[in-house]
């Protein structure tokens, strides 16, 4: 067997990179696919918190690196599903701690096992991306409709293109307000599609659920209420082939909000007279 | 108050039917500053590069037709892997046969001047305003020919210089 190995990054940090790296490894778990997650964010892990598994690490790629383990013994099973594993960073060391080659050797060793790896990418674009994408031949860039977000997109696609073993790479649109895009208060995903003329995997619309979520350290597409769940889920789909359209909040806020204002107005009208 | 309430409802209805009203959208900025900004990042070219690439195509282009030269758009566009210079300039008018080419002959002399040092027996007035050559040279022209009562500092060599002064001597004559 040989699984595909697919890195998440986006140069600009705070975007949600980790939040789409749990979320996707829970729905593509869920979906019965065999997967495991490294977070390469060394000294700054953070995917054990939002998959709720920081008090089981015991051993962290670190340890693997430098044979105080076995790779085996470093892997993490989720506590719901078994189907998931965490590769815990260490939190200790700084990004030197491991090499492209180091990285790009378990990963080879890793997509023997299970369907699917997903590499939790640093943020910025010195070694820490170098080693994150080393063993990659996928990429997902996370962005946000905003400018600072799209301008780091930019630049971690061109480093994508420059690379021969990533085979492919598509945008995912993170913590999209439908109403602003719709009001034209803030960038649509039409105008980031062109802008960086890469192929969309998805739109996760901004959702106070992620932050609850996080809270209690469960991916919130284990949340079968919650639009960016839901949003997630679909991305799963795609990953995994499947033709899954894109939900249209924007028309969906369009109307709703058109429909409150005239309302609103009506109602303020009425109390002005 | 009427009034009010009839050019609201006419706003409203413009809206629904998706006609934004006529301010500039926050986000229509964003998207322009981005393009300016990512044109940077993608190309490497600074903004005095840019600039001087807008000015020699505006130089280039002038030969054939005439342009709103302020209007001139330029933008790199990423189709796929491929990247695409994208120049927009609105013409104002076409030129005619004459003046593209007077404008070609112009030229074509211009580069003669610096290609052909030596050889050159054209009797036209020479336009040396296309010339490119080294600063260094001129320096030299000028301790040289203290007595030349031709102040050009564009003068492209010493034997088109001494040529031309010999046949206004001739000219005199």
């Amino acid at each position: 067997m040989s699984g595909r190995v697919i890195v998440i990054t986006s140069g600009k940090g705070g975007v949600g990179k980790t939040t789409t790296n749990a979320n996707i490894g829970t729905a593509l778990a869920r979906a019965g696919k065999k997967v495991v997650m490294i977070d390469t964010d060394l000294g700054l892990r953070n995917l054990d918190l939002l998959l709720g598994l920081e008090n089981r690490i015991v051993y962290t790629i670190v340890d693997v690196v430098e044979e105080r383990c076995k790779l085996k013994q470093a892997l993490v099973k989720d506590k719901r599903n078994p189907n998931l594993c965490l590769l815990a960073a260490a939190q200790t060391r700084d990004k030197t701690a491991v090499s492209e080659e180091q990285l790009k050797e378990i990963c080879d060793k890793l997509k023997e096992k299970f369907d699917f790896v997903l590499v939790d990418c640093p943020a910025g674009i010195e070694q820490g991306f170098q080693n994150a994408v080393a063993g990659a031949t996928e990429a997902i860039v996370v962005t946000t409709p905003e400018m600072s977000a799209v301008r780091d997109a930019d630049r971690i696609i061109g480093l994508l293109e420059a690379k021969e073993e990533i085979k492919s790479y598509k945008l995912l649109l993170n913590r999209y307000r439908a109403n602003m895009a719709a009001s034209k208060d803030m960038m649509s995903k039409e105008d980031v599609v062109e802008i960086l003329s890469a192929k969309l995997i998805g739109i996760i619309p901004e959702d106070t659920g992620i932050i609850t979520s996080t809270n209690k350290g469960e991916p919130v597409v284990n949340d079968e209420n919650s639009p960016a769940g839901r949003a997630y889920r679909n991305v799963a789909e795609r990953i995994m082939g499947n033709d899954v359209p894109f939900i249209d909040f924007e028309e969906e806020a369009k109307v709703s909000t058109k429909i409150k204002k005239f309302f609103s107005k009506f109602l303020n009208k009425g109390k002005e007279n | 108050m009427s009034e009010n309430i009839f050019t609201e409802l006419y706003n409203k209805i413009l809206g629904l039917f998706g006609q934004s009203a006529q301010k500039e959208d926050s986000k229509d900025v964003a998207v322009n500053r981005l393009r300016v900004v990512l044109m940077q990042d993608r190309t490497n070219l600074t903004p005095e590069l840019l600039q001087r690439m807008r000015k020699e195509l505006i130089d280039l282009l002038s030969k054939y037709v005439e342009m709103d030269k302020e209007a001139l758009e330029l933008n790199f566009e990423q189709e796929g892997e491929q990247m695409a210079l994208m120049l927009s300039i609105p013409v104002v008018r076409a030129k005619d046969e004459e003046e593209i080419e007077a404008a070609i002959k112009a030229e074509e002399e211009a580069k003669k001047l610096t290609e052909t040092d030596d050889e050159d027996d054209s009797e036209d007035d020479l336009d040396f305003e296309n010339a490119d050559d080294d600063d260094s040279e001129d320096e030299d022209l000028d301790v040289e020919d203290d007595d030349s009562d031709e102040p050009d500092e564009d003068e492209p060599s010493e034997d088109i210089n001494s040529e031309q002064e010999e046949k206004e001597e001739e000219e005199e004559e």
